[in-house]
């Protein structure tokens, strides 16, 4: 440790540490524009500079590492005026416009100018303007402001590695601009307001619609992704302004989807009132009512249930305490991504911290878009690749992740079993095994050489396996995971505190689903199908959209047009159509809960938006439907319901909600005797059909929300997509395509993509072709006739 | 001595007369009564009466809707809401003072960087309802246009001491 002086004040810190950061950690004042903990550092605006006892001239603190007994001044006559003179030069070109930006109030070059600046501008000659470049739906540009400290350009190198923003020209001419004209390429471009610290990048869904003073700030947990961050709400009056990430959080930047997911808050799809079907649209109904059709059509019948993992832990017990009294029979589904509902060795969730995963010596990705799927998580592993660390990814599509990677395998699903078969023999060559390796690889008949790539990463002292989508999803799920499972015991990586194995939920509160509802657990197909023969009378759903996402989009229309939807939840889906009640549950900005991140970190949300219209926390009306459907309510307070859920999972009761602290998190489920060999079965058709996930297009809240779905049709990749080589195999040329597969037969435009693997259909879920979500595996035969 | 003093004034109504030749005085003095609302009395150039939205002489308004007189109001007399017009430019959609609220302190005309929300002269406002005291962004609007030139009288008047 380095001991220094700071102003006189004594203070011990790491060497290496620069002074400003020093300062920073003890709560010294030192003024700066250009440097930010997440950046490199630039020394570009020479606002930091501190007088060092011994050294002729002021220093630039921010790239000024400590030394031993350093003697460090940062408020001196002399600084006062070099702050003054920079204050001054700042502002020269600066149009010194507050009123009018929405920044003001909010803005560091408006404080240190009161604070550090001179009362007076002495310079009167013409000022220079900039002309503004577009930067896409969510950035607004006034480059007029602009102080040149070039945060938005590393931060577009470092972080979201999309390199569009440079810096043009030198000296009076200096502009910053997008390197060509279109949309910033970044799932994470709605930080750069935030990195900006003046008005020259700002917000541009709220801009000009409030200023700092007016806001009100809530704390809340993010739900759009399993990565749960903390954001802060602001909102003037009722409506949400914006949502930023918490100050001060150890990861200060949140992606695109959670940020701007807030217009679908008071976008028509919310249900704000209890609604009854008549005919073919909805009339309002009083709850009264509404219940007595739920009831009519629920009492005395068989029910399966379906719910969203979105809910609080809270909501998500009252799910599971509502069943158990009202249809202690019922079926439940939440995870529309899962086909094969054996037990998985290794449950859904992250044994390893982000910062773990960022630390360990390889990493490997199995077949997952983390970039869309977890982009907090893929900025993480963008940091690793700066650092030179490796990152090997195996998949169907060569998603762009906007980092080099180490190694990368294309392989069709199919190939799965022969990857890890491949990784298997290797690691036993190795001298590395573990019990029913042998048999495993036995009921397993082809070997792929991507799994020479796998089993090499496992060679490493630490392992991060992050599975993905592609592998959750598969028809043989459970034997996959099982056999990547035996990989990572073999080397050593499932041992208490290295273990590596993590698979990618569906959504929050993934630990407390598998503890609480796993002996009820059905899965969403298996429902639908149940209801299409006749097994079920009525479906619960209650927040979910299995119509809108998932893999069972045709299965749940076929099952909706035999049996009856009564829908909870507070905003519909395009499952809606085919509820006959709705009724109106709070959404997660309007209630005070506690919810599960990946890593089974307990996010609390507290200081809620106030409720739009007559929705009502999820507990309460559960908790009313079971008292209508004639059962006594299991709990009847908040805190009785708390007691309920900490009876279920005593270990959220005892569980910090500290960022830092890696000692309370839930741990992950796992079953030692899920022991599934591979089954040995022929896809019916030739070609494999993987569906692609956008985090602009998935889920009912993204889907409502105007600003995602603009973002996502600038984003969007041809709807279905396969290697050219697959096309010229088969003699076919691209465009309109018939896709033949047990739905039978479809005609879509098929384009071509050269990062797809080959043997792969690879078509968006959420466009023309997202009923062939359903399918597994499809042929595809030109429009005259069979090829 | 004093006694006989005394009941001379007593007998002889000496402070009636005292009191009416104080009456008399002001009988023939000239008076300062002023017939409102015939006759008025002057106003200073910063007499804070009537609010009004200026504009510039090109007709377009100046407020920018930088909400500065909203948030400087002690009264919270003042509702703004505002939006990026189509040109660009930062407005307002809503501008409301409740004049039933206001307490006429001038704080929103010091606050106000363009000059555009000013006090004017106008003092006779009176209405027969309090809904007619909310004053919108249109008749804010219209007071400016109404008073525009006792306004720049006003502040001209008053540059030299800013």
């Amino acid at each position: 440790m380095t001991t220094l002086f700071i102003d006189d004040k004594e203070i011990t810190v790491e060497p290496g540490t620069s002074i400003l950061e020093a300062c920073r950690r003890h709560g010294i004042e030192v003024p700066y524009f250009c440097y930010h903990p997440e950046l490199s550092v630039a020394a570009n605006c020479r606002m930091c500079l501190v007088e060092v006892e011994g050294w002729n001239k002021p220093a630039a603190s921010c790239c000024t590492p400590v030394s031993e007994g350093m003697k460090v001044r940062t408020r001196t006559e002399a600084l006062k005026k070099d702050r003054e003179m920079i204050m001054e030069y700042l502002l020269i070109h600066h149009p010194l416009d507050c009123p009018v930006c929405d920044q003001g109030g909010d803005c560091k070059l408006q404080d240190y100018a009161v604070e550090y600046g001179p009362s007076k501008g002495r310079y009167s000659e013409p000022k220079r303007a900039v002309i503004n470049y577009d930067l896409g739906p969510f950035v607004n540009t006034c480059m007029t402001r602009c102080i040149h400290c070039t945060r938005c350009v590393r931060f577009a190198n470092e972080i979201a590695g999309t390199g569009d923003i440079g810096v043009l020209n030198r000296g009076d001419h200096m502009t910053i601009a997008g390197i060509v004209e279109e949309a910033l390429e970044s799932e994470l471009s709605g930080n750069l307001p935030d990195i900006c610290p003046v008005g020259a990048l700002l917000d541009k869904p709220s801009h000009d619609l409030a200023r700092p003073w007016e806001l009100s700030h809530h704390s809340s947990t993010c739900i759009q992704c399993p990565n749960g961050c903390d954001i802060q709400i602001e909102s003037r009056g009722e409506q949400v302004m914006r949502i930023r990430p918490v100050e001060g959080s150890p990861e200060p930047f949140i992606c695109d989807r959670g940020r701007y997911v807030y217009d679908s808050f008071r976008s028509p799809a919310r249900i704000l009132e209890p609604q009854i079907r008549q005919g073919d649209g909805f009339g309002s109904a009083t709850w009264e009512e509404a219940f007595a059709r739920t009831v009519e059509l629920l009492k005395d019948k068989r029910v399966g249930i379906l719910f969203s993992p979105y809910w609080s832990l809270e909501g998500l017990m009252s799910i599971r305490l509502m069943r158990d009294a009202v249809f202690p029979d019922a079926k439940v589904a939440f995870d529309l991504h899962r086909r094969d509902m054996r037990p998985f060795a290794f449950e859904e969730g992250f044994s390893m911290t982000t910062e773990q995963i960022e630390s360990a010596d390889q990493v490997v990705v199995l077949g997952c878009d983390l970039r869309q799927r977890l982009p907090l998580l893929m900025l993480r592993l963008r940091k690793r690749s700066r650092q030179g660390r490796p990152v090997t990814r195996i998949g169907a599509m060569n998603y762009r992740t906007n980092m080099s990677l180490s190694n990368d395998a294309l392989i069709r699903p199919r190939d799965w079993h022969a990857v890890i078969a491949r990784a298997m023999e290797q690691v036993q060559q190795l001298g590395k095994t573990a019990a029913g390796m042998d048999e495993w690889m036995a009921s397993v008949d082809g070997r792929h050489e991507a799994g020479k790539l796998l089993a090499d990463a496992l060679m490493a002292d630490t392992c991060a396996l992050i599975v993905g989508e592609e592998i959750r999803s598969h028809e043989d799920a459970a034997s996959l995971i099982y056999g990547l499972d035996l990989l990572m015991r073999a080397c050593g990586h499932a041992e208490e505190g290295r273990d590596g194995r993590n698979l990618v939920p569906e959504a929050m509160n993934a630990q407390m689903l598998s503890a609480v509802f796993g002996d009820v657990r059905a899965s969403a197909g298996e429902l639908f199908a149940l209801a299409q023969a006749g097994e079920l009378d009525a479906l619960v759903l209650v927040g979910s959209d299995p119509v809108g996402d998932g893999l069972f989009p045709s299965a749940a229309k076929a099952a909706l047009e035999r049996v009856p939807l009564v829908q909870v939840g507070a905003i519909e889906g395009e499952i809606s159509r085919y509820a006959e009640v709705k009724l109106p549950a709070a959404a997660y900005v309007e209630i005070e809960g506690t919810f599960l991140n990946m890593e089974g970190r307990v996010r609390t949300a507290n200081k809620p938006v106030k409720s739009l219209g007559e929705e009502r926390p999820l507990w309460k009306v559960m908790m009313r439907l079971a008292m209508e459907m004639g059962s006594e309510p299991p709990v009847v307070s908040l805190e009785e319901l708390r007691e309920a859920l900490y009876a279920a999972m005593p270990e959220v009761r005892d569980a910090c909600n500290s960022v830092e602290c890696d000692a309370c998190l839930i741990r992950v489920g796992r079953n030692r005797d899920a022991r599934a060999l591979p089954r040995k079965t022929a896809e019916a058709f030739p070609l494999d059909v993987v569906s692609r996930y956008s985090m602009y297009r998935e889920g009912m809240w993204a889907r409502a929300s105007e600003l995602l779905s603009e973002a996502g049709r600038i984003h969007a990749l041809d709807d279905v997509l396969v290697h050219p080589d697959t096309l010229a195999e088969l003699g076919l040329k691209p465009g309109p395509l018939v896709v033949e597969s047990f739905l039978g037969r479809h005609t879509f435009d098929i384009g071509v993509r050269d990062d797809v693997s080959p043997g792969v259909i690879y078509i968006a879920k959420r466009g023309v072709a997202g009923d062939l979500s359903d399918v597994t595996s499809a042929r595809l035969v030109g429009c005259g006739g069979d090829s | 001595m004093s006694m006989i003093k005394r009941a001379f004034k007593t007998w002889l109504l000496w402070e009636l007369l005292v009191g009416l030749a104080l009456t008399g005085r002001y009988l023939f003095k000239k008076k300062i009564t002023v017939e409102y609302p015939e006759e008025r009395t002057p106003l200073s150039p910063r007499f804070r009466g009537l609010h009004a939205l200026r504009r510039y002489e090109s007709g377009e308004e100046r407020c920018i809707a930088c909400k500065l007189c909203e948030v400087v109001c002690p009264a919270l007399a003042i509702v703004i809401e505002s939006e990026e017009r189509e040109d660009g430019t930062r407005r307002t959609t809503r501008y409301d003072i409740d004049m039933t609220k206001c307490i006429y302190c001038g704080f929103c005309q010091e606050a106000c960087p363009v000059d555009a929300i000013v006090e004017t002269q106008e003092f006779e406002y009176a209405t027969e309802t309090r809904e007619e005291l909310y004053y919108t962004k249109d008749m804010l609007l219209a007071n400016g246009d109404r008073y525009e030139a006792q306004i720049a009288a006003n502040l001209a008047a008053d540059a030299k001491y800013c």
